[in-house]
């Protein structure tokens, strides 16, 4: 990450990134999964016995300025033409920028994208829908030729659900884990180029219910949205706990694989990191790519089966699908997945996030200054600070734990007959419990 | 809500916890100097005796020894690679900032000091290998 690194560098990690941080103390692993097993125990034995949670009712609107600045056409206007501005930009970088590390592309989309869109959403909500430069560029489409841009062609095919940003998914975190020239500027610039295209004709063929059930980007920022406290009610701006927000995830085909990849991917992430896999990896190099490959999938397959599996088990009403039961209660593994998100990703967000602000300054890789941030020092106080950062995590993965058993619970009151609602959980419980204390395994092994 | 109370409590404890959990990490910074002068008894030799860290590495035949070890070392201490290769190369050290070391073939000494706590990776490029994971506190 100095600036003169060679381009030809291949970094590790998380790609992009020097060091990466401590392990977490075994005490401080054991509290946590302690914390979490009796957690998960309290909420099955005391908590209540009616679900709590409606989405035809949940909510109370909004403070009325806030609601009609909201949904000002000044105001969606201004985040469409920022999104775009931010989208121009970093497009500039990608095809004329430098192919070196100095480069802000590389940043702005591994860090201030894909990393920053949980925080953004979680605080601010859907935010990828606001500035997604895809859904803009629709529009423009359809305003040119004077058609409507939610509905394009033809209708989104119901049984294709979530499962095309489940593949987009996989395909970024491919990309970045597994991929050897993920931080080349050609290969990466592809990848967008793909996702820009597959986005636009996928647009034009559906309308935007492609883009709420297809783009990879906007699926995530929008399910970590639902965490927030913003939601809507017959298209009314409401303030909700996220208890309630999230309890209004739609459960459509393929949000167990969305859940799963987002998951099964950031363990996997933490896994070959650690120095059993790289011991092993190193002593067969000439499979090393083909193990990774392996390994990725097999972490998001495992997630999916565990949790597919923890949900099925359970007696279920006369008539009614067992395995129609994931993709009911995928929604409850939102807070596990930003939990551990927050775990692994956050002193990468704080601290390659301030490097990526300070190279944006200088796209061009030339030494200009162009938002004057090129002088500033980025701020280390997390990487000196271990213990603060460890516990930090360790909060967070317990703290996503704790939501998730309760939004599992709730929805189990809702779907299980009476005589299965205890026994029904205990699978899932199981497996939500083997997941972060998995999480908590690998931030102590990693 | 009393449940969702309890929840909460769960947490604080958890925090306190690890609030308390400090000392551990004191213990083990201990524990990790401990292990490091235990690894120098065996490099003993006539030359003089490096301080901090050594780590032995040798690079014959595109086959490198240690390969992808876990090293705890020091914050702020001298960590000491004595290379034997038989052939020129470079290692790169993923730390923040990154930085380099160049080797020439057969017997030498590199002294690097790293400040800022994190795993670090020491790899050669060609072979693309990692030879150790310096878990630095």
């Amino acid at each position: 990450m100095l600036p003169g690194a060679s381009a030809d560098e291949r970094i590790f990690a998380h790609g992009i990134g020097g060091a990466q941080d401590l392990p977490i103390s075994p005490g401080l692993a054991i509290a946590g999964a302690v914390a979490a097993l009796t957690v998960s125990f309290t909420v099955l034995a005391l908590a209540w016995r009616n679900p709590r949670y409606d989405a035809s009712t949940s909510g109370r609107p909004a403070p009325r300025l806030l609601a009609s600045a909201v949904d000002s056409t000044a105001f969606v206007v201004g985040l469409r033409v920022l999104g775009m501005a931010l989208f121009l930009f970093t497009a500039w970088t990608a095809v004329l920028g430098e192919d070196l590390l100095i480069n802000p592309f590389f940043g702005m989309f591994y860090v201030l994208l894909w990393v920053g869109v949980v925080p953004a959403s979680l605080l601010l909500g859907p935010v990828w829908k606001a500035l997604s430069p895809v859904r803009t560029i629709n529009r423009g489409f359809a305003l040119l030729t004077g058609s409507d841009p939610e509905r394009g062609l033809f209708t989104y095919p119901a049984r294709l659900g979530y499962w095309p940003a489940a593949l987009g998914l996989f395909a970024f975190v491919w990309l970045e884990l597994v991929y050897p020239q993920s931080t080349d500027l050609g290969p990466v610039r592809l990848w967008c180029a793909a996702y820009v295209a597959i986005m636009l004709v996928g647009g034009a063929l559906f309308g935007d219910t492609f883009y709420e059930r297809a783009d990879p980007f906007e699926v995530y920022s929008s399910l970590v949205a639902k965490l927030s406290v913003w939601g809507r009610r017959d298209g009314v701006l409401v303030i909700r706990s996220p208890l309630a927000n999230l309890d209004t995830v739609p459960a459509r085909p393929g949000l167990v694989a969305v859940v799963a990849v987002l998951f099964g991917s950031t363990a996997y992430d933490s896994f070959q990191d650690s120095s059993v896999w790289l011991r092993f990896t190193q002593a067969r190099l000439d499979q090393a790519a083909l193990l990774d490959n392996v390994a990725l999938l097999g972490f998001c397959v495992g997630v999916g089966v565990i949790f597919a599996v923890g949900c099925a088990t359970t007696g279920v009403g006369p008539g009614e699908s067992r395995w129609s039961l994931p993709d009911l209660f995928a929604h409850s593994v939102v807070p596990i997945i930003v939990g551990y998100i927050v775990a692994h990703y956050l002193s990468y967000l704080v601290e390659v996030g301030q490097q990526t602000v300070v190279f944006m300054s200088d796209p061009m890789s030339d030494g200009s200054n162009l938002f004057g941030t090129s002088d500033l020092a980025v701020n280390y106080w997390l990487s000196y600070h271990p213990t603060f950062l460890a516990t930090a995590k360790v909060v967070a993965v317990v703290a996503g734990h704790v939501l998730a058993v309760v939004a599992a619970h709730d929805r189990a009151v809702r779907l299980l007959p009476a005589r299965h609602q205890v026994a029904g959980q205990l699978p899932l419980l199981v497996a939500m419990v083997a997941f972060t204390v998995g999480g908590l395994y690998l931030l102590f092994a990693g | 809500m009393r449940h969702i109370t309890t929840a909460g409590m769960l947490v604080a404890v958890l925090a306190l916890t690890a609030a308390c959990g400090s000392d551990e990490v004191a213990e083990e910074a201990t524990a990790a100097e401990t292990t490091a002068s235990e690894s120098e008894t065996p490099t003993e030799e006539p030359e003089p005796e490096p301080e901090g860290t050594v780590i032995e590495m040798t690079l014959a035949g595109g086959k490198v020894t240690p390969a992808g070890a876990r090293v705890e070392a020091a914050a702020g201490e001298p960590i000491t690679f004595v290379i034997d290769a038989d052939t020129a190369g470079e290692l790169h050290v993923h730390s923040t900032p990154e930085s380099e070391i160049a080797f020439d073939a057969g017997r030498s000494e590199h002294e690097l000091v790293l400040d800022q706590p994190g795993v670090v990776e020491v790899e050669l490029h060609d072979p693309p290998l990692v030879v150790v994971q310096l878990e630095v506190r």
